[in-house]
């Protein structure tokens, strides 16, 4: 009931935020430079040509007209129609959004076992050799350009041993996969269709190798720092003094108490991974929301802007809220 | 035990010092290997970074082109080394910015307090409703692509955090009694905030700014990757990787590779200096 009240109250407080984050999008992309209208049309349209596509998607109208319209939209779930394509911006994001959800959650997954398993290691053989290797590596996975690795991935699994299939596309059309979700490997498992699932995951290995990679590095370090803290503590002290077994050590008082702090942390992992994903679809033309934003972005298609950097931004701050809740729910001592 | 502990302590604190010192001089010293070999480019290369082979596109590494040419007859090894005055050179004078603008913005905030700090960090928090690289992406597209508004995307995109960590250290040192002092014998706002509680708000910024400069980079490659930042033919390790990307999957390694290494490596050296700066203030506080 607590944590009810605690989500509706903070659910309340994001309200401003994105009415700013809406705001601030829809002056921007129409205050800077660059237009949707000449983008679609081609060098040779008329003025009169323009007035009329510009009339079509309200563009005539007055700012504030425009701004009522488009939040009236919001309010009633619609997000308006995309300028290049002509369709529904919220049906294509259904569409973008599943491949996308698919390499952020492997990824993340990944990213979050290893971390543990490796942080905690390394935080009991702290400053011996070992140890030195993982925060060497952490601190060149945090300096690493996701891009260029996903590059040097493709060059020596595709190019040079042949392993992986090429990066383009997310499943083998021959294996006729149907799609429900947009989530390749998902829809293969619903649909029981195994070769489809083979050639789902065979092309998931390199980008959700490139994304775990860079995302496990900040992870790692704090996983790390926060078991050095709780082996250091007085509770693990004074149970490593009352002779407890190592198992119990590790479950009971190590690993819970450094889990407890993964949350917040984890959030703001997610973060950096949301702009990391665009570069990785990028890098193996995954055709899912980032590489569908961008193009947006690079068309200045104004429904299709203020969409996705709605969504982004929600995302955004619900992880956040579903950290606080799992800390919450992980940590007695939090109080919400 | 109680008695070993102090000793014990100061022999960390030690240890913990020395340690940073290491991540430091490394840090540092990779830092300056990759701007001096940016200055002298000229001493070290018999190409132009623009300029064109006309005897071969992506002629693989060899004796005239020690790490080959792009797609576009361009000479790799030149152009690596030339890369880094725009890669240094935007990173650096657009986490500066950051720095100053967001000082500027906290101080005044944290300072003030009242609906003035209430507008500001209002202000802040949408900035920071998105992830770093998503904010620079969208400005980028906006405002388009010279080095100036490059260094300002990089300053935009930065200042909050900077603005939110100096506010919550003005908050701490203006209740003082230094400050209360200098307030009560009469000394003006400015003068009181530059001589008293800028100079003390400071800690943080100065830990956080070298390891900021290593994501600028990484952002600012990121986004000439994506053909938002630094365009070809102008040399940047980004833009590089961007033109070479499509040489990959043909197994022609020496037009991405190399530019995507240096990156790595300066960004570390980045790493490490922050990493070193951050250990040595914690030795300090121990």
């Amino acid at each position: 009931m607590r944590i009810a009240r605690f989500v509706g109250r903070r659910l309340l407080q994001l309200i401003p935020v994105l009415l700013g984050v809406v705001v601030l999008t829809f002056l921007l992309v129409r205050v800077l430079p660059g237009d949707p209208i000449r983008t679609i049309l081609g060098p040779n349209a008329t003025p009169e040509d323009a007035a009329a596509a510009r009339a079509r998607y309200g563009l005539d109208q007055p700012m504030v007209k425009q701004f009522l319209d488009y939040l009236g939209g919001l309010v009633t779930g619609d997000l308006g129609t995309s300028i290049q394509s002509g369709t529904s911006v919220g049906a294509e994001i259904g569409l973008r959004i599943g491949p996308t959800f698919e390499l952020v959650v492997l990824a993340l997954a990944v990213a979050l076992v290893v971390a543990v398993l490796l942080g905690v290691w390394s935080a009991r053989h702290a400053d011996r050799a070992g140890d030195h290797g993982v925060r060497l590596a952490a601190l060149v996975g945090n300096s690493m350009p996701e891009f260029w690795l996903g590059l040097v991935l493709i060059l020596v699994g595709y190019s040079v041993l042949g392993w992986f299939p090429a990066p383009s596309g997310r499943v083998d059309p021959d294996t006729n996969l149907t799609p429900l979700t947009g989530a390749d490997l998902l829809d293969a498992a619903l649909t029981l269709n195994g070769p489809a699932f083979g050639s789902a995951l065979a092309h998931l290995i390199l980008p959700v190798a490139t994304l775990s990679i860079v995302v496990v590095a900040p992870l790692l370090r704090s996983v790390r720092a926060s078991a050095l803290e709780v082996l250091h503590s007085e509770p693990y002290v004074a149970a490593t003094a009352h002779g407890l077994r190592g198992r119990t050590l590790l479950r009971g008082y190590l690993l819970r108490a450094t889990l407890a702090r993964l949350p917040s942390l984890a959030a703001l992992v997610f973060g950096t991974s949301i702009g990391s994903t665009v570069l990785v679809e990028y890098v193996f033309s995954w055709q899912g929301f980032g590489q569908w934003a961008l193009r947006g972005l690079l068309y200045r298609d104004y429904p299709v802007v203020q969409a996705s950097v709605l969504v982004i931004a929600f995302c955004y701050v619900v992880v956040f809220l579903i950290a606080d809740v799992v800390q919450a729910v992980l940590d007695p001592r939090v109080q919400i | 035990m109680p008695e070993v502990m102090p000793e014990t302590v100061v022999v960390g604190a030690a240890r913990a010092g020395r340690f940073a010192t290491v991540l430091i001089v490394t840090g540092s010293a990779i830092l300056a290997v990759v701007a001096l070999a940016a200055i002298v480019a000229p001493l070290l290369t018999g190409w132009g970074p623009t300029e064109i082979d006309p005897l071969g596109t992506l002629v693989p590494p060899g004796p005239g082109h020690p790490l080959g040419t792009d797609a576009n007859g361009m000479d790799v090894w030149s152009r690596l080394l030339y890369a880094g005055r725009l890669d240094l050179g935007i990173a650096v004078a657009g986490v500066a910015a950051a720095v100053v603008a967001g000082t500027a913005l906290g101080l005044v905030a944290g300072y003030l307090g009242g609906w003035v700090d209430d507008v500001l960090m209002r202000v802040v928090d949408v900035f920071q409703a998105f992830p770093t690289f998503i904010l620079a992406l969208a400005v980028a597209a906006l405002v388009g692509n010279g080095t100036g508004n490059l260094i300002a995307v990089i300053a935009a995109v930065n200042a909050p955090a900077y603005a939110r960590l100096v506010r919550a250290e003005v908050r701490t040192v203006r209740e003082s009694s230094f400050v209360a002092a200098s307030v009560t014998s009469g000394a003006s706002t400015f003068g009181v905030l530059w001589r008293h509680v800028l100079p003390n708000s400071l800690t943080p910024v100065r830990v956080i700014a070298p390891l900021n400069a290593g994501w600028a980079m990484l952002t600012l490659a990121g986004l000439s990757f994506l053909g938002l930042g630094v365009t070809v033919p102008a040399a940047e390790w980004g833009a590089m990787i961007s033109l070479g990307s499509p040489d990959v999957v043909a197994g022609r390694w020496w037009t991405s590779v190399p530019p995507g290494l240096v990156l790595l490596i300066c960004v570390l050296g980045f790493s490490l200096l922050g990493e070193g700066l951050q250990e040595r203030a914690e030795a300090k506080r121990r």
